[in-house]
């Protein structure tokens, strides 16, 4: 369960987010979407506490936040094994549950898991961005979390990858029953791993429906997000 | 009077510099608290470091390093060594050279020039380190898996100063003796035999002893502030190099500083 209520945060007297609020159920996963800069990921990064909050209140079930990050966020000096496992080694309450053995079968599962078997070795330079994506994906859920928040999970990945990623979304949240967050620019992601949608403008919600809803809807602002159109209310930045 | 005075503050070039001044000696404040609470904060996680992590920094600082810190100090005192050992010996003080460069080496050179060696070595690549793991939200990444990152990346680095730098401040003391000698029997012509007898008298457990402790403080101070002015570095590229340019600035001033008041505490 993740709650928001009146969430209000601005950067530098600018009102990012203004009275937002809404509720996610467990084993419910939401899509938000918006224009660049509408602050979806300052959105995640108040739910999961790396910034502070203006004023309002954020509430989630016990147990971990993850979170995937826009730009994969891998320890560079790590390989992909120790990146996957970083949690299990250094977090004070899991370092000496596990034994290197078990780690080791952990870390092959979930890279099997994101389909990139027997990359244990290398480092996040030697790897594409969707790779990194992939390994970054793997070790956001390597704690079996209870809420998680994607950001931008698919993009830059092909489709076929995106595809395999969402199915992932899918299967999590039916196992462990983690309310998510995907923050997401695509229509394919949003199909297949939304159960709702949020749309943000100008720090408002502008809409909030099913992804069915999204495409039928009369809505100006979804309308022009599904057209992919330049004429509608959403101008900011445009000129 | 006091009209006229307000009218030229409000537009003189006075105002600009004092208010300037303010701006950044608040600057320096704040760089001063957010350092120490680094400190306590590394303080706070002691417990808890990697053996092998620790063993790793202990390897970078104090063995990495090693070429270009002895070959800093013992240059430093072949330049010292040079300049005033002929002269010595001409006014009949040879049998000082040794005891001279002795107590210079031990006291000061050493350490210091190691500190100076590893601030530029050691000290920029830790504070770039951490300030590139800053903005490319690495550091973000491990809060929401739960690892408080400062302990995790402050403490082994941090101990790997204070163990190591009294080892890099040993060898550097041997090595820049011998280069002593090496310069004072090319330079003046001394004997080594004549310069070490010398040598022995310049050498108190007193001074060994503040120099490792020195040594400590300076590996304390290099590795804290690099890493704190890399863990606050904001923005992308620029950022970085401006956290290295402030840890190196500031690793300088502060062991000059420590330099100063163990020489106050101990040898005035
Ligand atoms: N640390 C910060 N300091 C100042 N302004 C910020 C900061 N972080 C975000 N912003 C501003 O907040 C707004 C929202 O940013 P955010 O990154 O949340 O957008 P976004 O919806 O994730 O966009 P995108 O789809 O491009 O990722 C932007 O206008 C941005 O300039
Ligand atoms: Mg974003």
């Amino acid at each position: 369960m993740i709650k928001v209520q009146n969430l209000t945060k601005a950067f530098n007297g600018k009102k990012v987010l203004d009275d937002i609020s809404f509720e996610i159920k467990s084993g419910e996963t939401l899509a938000l979407v918006g224009f660049s800069g509408s602050g979806k990921s300052t959105m995640l990064k108040l739910i999961c506490g790396l910034i502070e909050k203006d004023s309002g209140d954020i509430t989630t079930s016990d147990g971990d936040i993850a979170m995937v990050f826009q730009y994969s966020a891998l320890f560079d000096s790590l390989n992909v094994a120790d990146n996957i496992s970083f949690a299990l080694r250094e977090r004070r309450d899991l370092r000496d549950k596990y034994s290197p053995d078990e780690i080791k079968k952990i870390v092959a599962e979930k890279l099997e898991l994101v389909g990139l078997k027997g990359i244990e070795d290398k480092f996040p330079s030697e790897l594409s961005g969707g790779m990194q994506k992939r390994v970054s994906f793997a070790r956001a859920i390597v704690t079996e979390p209870n809420s998680i928040l994607y950001d931008e999970p698919t993009s830059g990945l092909d489709p076929i990858s995106s595809t395999l990623i969402e199915d992932y979304i899918v299967r999590l949240k039916d196992e462990t029953k983690a309310s998510s967050i995907v923050v997401t620019h695509q229509m394919s992601t949003i199909q297949r791993t939304a159960d709702r949608v949020i749309m943000l403008y100008d720090g408002k919600i502008v809409f909030e429906g099913t992804p069915h809803q999204m495409l039928k809807s009369g809505n100006d602002y979804t309308k022009q997000f599904v057209n992919a159109s330049l004429k509608g209310p959403m101008t900011m930045g445009l000129g | 009077m006091i009209n006229s005075i307000g009218k030229y503050y409000k537009h003189s070039a006075t105002r600009l510099i004092f208010e300037g001044m303010a701006k950044q000696f608040c600057l320096f404040l704040e760089t001063l608290g957010m350092i120490g609470m680094h400190a306590v904060t590394a303080a706070r996680g002691l417990g808890f470091v990697d053996k092998k992590e620790l063993m790793y920094q202990c390897y970078r600082f104090g063995i990495t390093s090693l070429p270009i810190t002895l070959s800093i100090v013992s240059m430093s005192i072949v330049i010292v060594t040079s300049q005033v050992a002929l002269e010595m010996v001409k006014q009949g003080g040879g049998h000082f050279v040794g005891m001279a460069v002795s107590i210079l080496v031990v006291r000061e050179l050493a350490v210091i020039m190691s500190g100076f060696a590893l601030i530029s070595m050691i000290g920029s690549s830790l504070a770039s380190e951490i300030a590139t793991m800053r903005v490319t939200e690495q550091i973000d990444a491990m809060r929401v898996l739960k690892v408080e990152p400062v302990a995790n990346l402050f403490v082994p680095r941090i101990l790997s100063g204070m163990l190591m730098m009294p080892v890099v401040c040993v060898i550097a003391s041997v090595v820049g003796v011998l280069a002593g000698a090496v310069t004072a029997e090319l330079a003046a012509g001394l004997s080594y035999r004549a310069f070490f007898e010398s040598a022995w008298l310049g050498i108190f457990a007193k001074d060994m002893f503040v120099s490792l402790g020195k040594a400590v403080c300076f590996g304390a101070c290099i590795t804290l502030i690099s890493c704190s002015c890399g863990f606050e570095a904001k923005g992308g590229a620029k950022g970085v190099g401006e956290a290295t340019t402030k840890a190196v600035v500031w690793s300088f001033v502060a062991i000059v500083i420590v330099d100063m008041f163990f020489a106050i505490a101990f040898f005035f």
